[in-house]
C-alpha cells in the first residue's frame, strides 16, 4: 500500500508544473494534485490561492481558505508518465545519498566539525522566501470539525512569517467533542534521502532563541524528540511563550517571571527575543503534562511547533523572524523539574 | 526489593555468556544467548527518559531475529547431521546461514545500524556492557565453529566493518557514537584473522575489552557524552585528558601503545597466508579510525580549547564515582605492546 503511495506520489503530470508533481487520482475522478514546490501547501495566504474551476451554472465561487486545490482546467489534457516520474524520483533520492556521504566527510550536517563545535548560536529556521514556509505545517481545529482558521504568509519586504488567523472555541457538532479552539505551527520532519526521518543535534546548545512579535497572546512552544515507534508519538516537551506588547525594540529575556520588568512600557507591538532555555521544557504525553519529568533530550530533536489554545475568540498574528539555538554560558541549569516519591514512587525505587 | 531484582538480572546476564561458552551442544548455546540477550533489555531501559524503550525495542527486534536464524540453522545442522553436539559441517547453506547470524549477533556491517542507535540510545556503563560483554557469546560460537564458517562472506563483513566504521565516526560529536562505531571497526578486525588463526581473534578480543573498559570508566567518571564536554575537560581534571590521549591513540592502533599490538599481528598472519590485498585495505581503513581518535585528542589534550569562562572556573564538586579498576586497565591498555611475544605464545 505504501508502495502504491510512494508510486502514485512519484506521478509526474505532463503540463506546465515546471517540478515533479505527484497525482493522486480518487475513486470519483477527483484529481488532487500534490506538489512539492510550485504548487500551494495547506495553510497557504488565501490570496494566492488559485480558484477551482468549476461550471458556472449552479455552483458559487468560493475562496479557498486553508486548502488549495489546483485542479486543470478541461482545455488541458494532462498526460501521466510513470515510468519518467519514478526513474526521476530514484535519481533524486541517489543524489541526495550521495550528497549525504559527502556532506558526511566535510563534516556534521556538512558544515566543519571545528566550525560546529565552536558556534555558540545556529538559526535553525529562518523566514525569506517561499521555500522557508514549506518547511512548515499549519493546522488548526479545522481537521477535528471545529471552526478556527490559520494562515501562514510571508511578511514585509520577505523578511519574516505572518501565522494569522481565527480562534474559536465553538466545539464541532459531533456530539462528542466538547472542546475545541486551537491552532498550531509545526514544522516539517526532515528527511534524507529515500525519505529517511532525519533529527537536529542540539546538545551543544542549551536555549532556544527566537524573535517574534506577536499580539499578546500566549502561544506553547512544542519540541518533539525523532520517535521511531508509534507508540510515542503524542510525546512532546512544551513551554510558555507570553507575547507581550512592548514599545521600544529592546531585548528582554521573557521566560517566566522577568516579563514583569517590561510592564512599565505602553502598548505597541515590537519584535521580541526570545529565550527559553531546554532545561525548562517540560513533558507531556497525549497532550496531558505528566507526573514524571524528564529532561529534555537534545541530540535527537525532530520538528518545533506553536500552538494557541489560550480559549479566547478572536483574531490572532504571531510574527516570526527566525528560530535559532543558542549557548547561554550564564545559564547552567540541567532541568527545572523534580520527580516526586509520592507521585512516582517507581522512578525512586 | 531492586537489589534483588538486579541481582538475578546481572546473575541472568553472566549465566548466559557462561553457558554459550562451556556448552558443547547447539541448543544450550542457543539457550544462553537467549538469556543474556533477556537479561540486558531491562538493563537498556533507563528508567529516567521516555526515549529509553527506544534502544530496548531496536535491540530486542535485532537480536532475536538474529536468534531465529541461528535456530534455523541449528534445526539445519540436526536434520543434516542427526546430532546436536557442534562440530564441523561441510555445508555451505548451514555455514552461510550460522554466518549471517552471528554477523548479526554482532554488530558487524552489513548488519551494523544497530549497534550506534543502541548505544546512543542508553547510559555510558549499559553501552560499555553492550560493546564488550554481549561480544563474547556470538564471538565464541563463532570460534568454536571457524573451520565451518563461510570464509568469503567473513572477510566482506570484516572489511566493510572497518571501512563502515572509520567513516561513521568521522565527523561524530556524541562519544557514544563514537565508541559504538570504534567498536564495529575492531570487530571486522577481529573477524579478519578468525579464519587463520582464531587465538588473535581471542587476543584481539581481550585487548579490545580492555581499551573500551577503560574508555568508558573515564568517560562514566566525568559523565562526558559529546565531544564539546570533553574538549572542556582541560580546566576542570587535567589527569582525565591524559588518560584520554592515551586511551583514545591506543584505540586507534598507534604504535607504541598497547592497540597497536593486535592490529600488527592480525595484519602479519593475513600477510603469512598470502592475503595482503586485504589486510593493505584494512589498514588504510583503520587510518580513518585513528584520524577521528587524533581529532578527538586534538580538540581534548593538545590544544586549550577555546570556552567561556564560566565552563573554565566551575565548581570544583567531590566526584562520588569510583572506578575501582581504572588504573591497573589504564595501564594495561597503554602499556602492554612490548609483552607482544609472550602474548603470541600464549595464543
Amino acid at each position: 500500500m505504501a508502495l502504491v503511495c510512494r508510486f502514485l506520489n512519484g506521478t509526474r503530470i505532463l503540463r506546465k508544473c515546471p517540478k515533479p508533481c505527484g497525482a493522486l487520482c480518487l475513486p470519483h475522478g477527483l484529481v488532487a494534485a500534490y506538489c512539492s514546490r510550485s504548487l500551494q501547501k495547506p495553510g497557504a495566504t488565501p490570496g494566492n490561492a488559485s480558484q477551482q474551476s468549476r461550471p458556472k451554472e449552479g455552483l458559487q465561487e468560493h475562496e479557498q481558505k486553508e486548502v488549495s486545490l489546483d485542479i486543470p482546467s478541461s482545455e488541458e489534457k494532462p498526460g501521466v508518465s510513470f515510468d519518467e516520474s519514478i526513474r526521476e524520483e530514484v535519481k533524486d533520492h541517489l543524489r541526495r545519498l550521495k550528497d549525504e556521504i559527502v556532506n558526511h566527510w566535510v563534516g556534521p550536517e556538512g558544515r566543519p566539525l571545528h566550525e560546529v563545535l565552536l558556534e555558540q548560536a545556529r538559526v535553525v529556521w529562518q523566514f525569506r522566501g517561499k521555500e522557508d514556509l514549506d518547511k512548515w505545517v499549519v493546522t488548526s481545529d479545522k481537521t477535528i470539525g471545529g471552526r478556527s482558521e490559520a494562515f501562514l504568509k510571508m511578511g514585509k519586504n520577505n523578511q519574516s512569517a505572518l501565522l494569522y488567523g481565527t480562534l474559536s472555541t465553538e466545539p464541532p457538532k459531533d456530539g462528542e467533542s466538547r472542546q475545541s479552539g486551537f491552532c498550531a505551527m509545526i514544522s516539517r520532519v526532515r528527511r534524507g534521502s529515500f525519505e529517511r526521518k532525519m533529527c537536529y543535534d542540539w546538545s551543544q546548545y542549551n536555549s532556544l532563541y527566537l524573535r517574534v512579535r506577536g499580539d499578546g497572546r500566549p502561544w506553547m512552544v512544542n519540541i518533539r524528540e525523532q520517535k521511531e515507534f508509534i507508540q510515542n508519538k503524542d510525546q512532546m516537551y512544551s513551554y510558555f511563550m507570553y507575547t507581550l506588547l512592548f514599545m521600544g525594540s529592546h531585548v528582554c529575556h521573557v521566560y517566566t517571571g522577568q516579563f514583569t520588568e517590561c510592564f512599565n512600557c505602553l502598548f505597541l507591538s515590537y519584535n521580541v527575543f526570545f529565550q527559553i532555555p531546554f532545561s525548562k521544557f517540560f513533558f507531556s504525553n497525549k497532550g496531558r503534562i505528566r507526573d514524571a519529568q524528564y529532561k529534555l533530550l537534545l541530540d535527537k530533536i525532530s520538528s518545533i511547533g506553536f500552538t494557541l489554545a489560550d480559549k479566547v475568540d478572536g483574531p490572532f498574528f504571531l510574527e516570526i523572524d527566525f528560530i535559532g539555538v543558542f549557548t547561554d554560558p550564564a545559564h547552567t541549569e540541567e532541568f527545572a523539574y523534580e520527580n516526586s516519591p509520592v507521585l512516582n514512587p517507581r522512578l525512586f525505587k | 526489593m531492586k537489589i534483588m531484582l538486579m541481582t538475578i538480572i546481572y546473575t541472568t546476564l553472566i549465566m548466559g555468556t557462561l553457558i554459550t561458552l562451556i556448552s558443547s551442544h547447539w541448543l544450550l548455546m542457543w539457550i544462553g544467548l537467549e538469556m543474556s540477550m533477556l537479561a540486558i533489555i531491562p538493563i537498556l531501559m533507563n528508567k529516567s527518559n521516555p526515549r529509553s524503550t527506544q534502544p530496548a525495542t531496536k535491540y530486542s527486534l535485532m537480536q532475536p531475529t538474529a536468534s531465529m536464524i541461528l535456530l534455523l540453522s541449528i534445526i539445519l545442522t540436526m536434520m543434516y547431521s542427526g546430532q546436536w553436539s557442534i562440530f564441523y559441517s561441510n555445508n555451505t547453506t548451514i555455514s552461510l546461514i550460522l554466518t549471517t547470524s552471528l554477523i548479526m549477533k554482532l554488530g558487524l556491517a552489513p548488519f551494523h545500524f544497530w549497534v550506534t542507535e543502541v548505544t546512543q540510545g542508553t547510559s555510558l556503563l549499559t553501552g560499555m556492557v553492550l560493546l564488550t560483554w554481549q561480544k563474547i557469546a556470538p564471538l565464541s560460537i563463532l570460534l568454536q565453529n571457524f573451520p565451518t564458517i563461510n570464509q568469503p562472506l567473513i572477510l566482506a563483513s570484516a572489511v566493510l566493518s572497518t571501512l563502515l566504521g572509520g567513516w561513521g565516526g568521522l565527523n561524530q560529536t556524541q562519544l557514544r557514537k563514537i565508541l559504538a562505531y570504534s567498536s564495529i571497526a575492531h570487530m571486522g578486525w577481529m573477524m579478519a584473522v578468525l579464519f587463520y588463526n582464531p587465538s588473535i581473534s581471542i587476543l584481539n578480543l581481550v585487548i579490545y575489552i580492555m581499551l573500551t573498559i577503560s574508555t568508558f570508566s573515564i568517560l562514566h567518571t566525568n559523565n562526558n557524552l559529546t565531544t564539546l564536554a570533553l574538549s572542556h575537560m582541560w580546566s576542570t581534571s587535567p589527569p582525565t585528558i591524559i588518560i584520554i590521549l592515551m586511551n583514545l591513540l591506543s584505540l586507534g592502533g598507534l604504535p607504541p601503545l598497547t592497540g597497536f599490538a593486535p592490529k600488527w599481528i592480525t595484519i602479519q598472519e593475513m600477510v603469512k597466508n598470502n592475503n595482503i590485498t586485504i589486510s593493505i585495505i584494512m589498514t588504510m581503513m583503520a587510518l580513518l579510525s585513528l584520524y577521528f581518535y587524533m581529532r578527538l585528542t586534538y580538540s581534548t589534550t593538545l590544544t586549550l580549547f577555546p570556552s567561556t569562562n564560566s565552563s573554565k572556573f566551575k565548581w570544583f564538586f567531590h566526584n562520588n564515582k569510583k572506578m575501582i579498576m581504572l588504573a591497573p586497565l589504564i595501564t594495561l591498555s597503554t602499556m602492554l605492546l612490548p609483552m607482544t611475544p609472550l602474548l603470541t605464545t600464549l595464543s
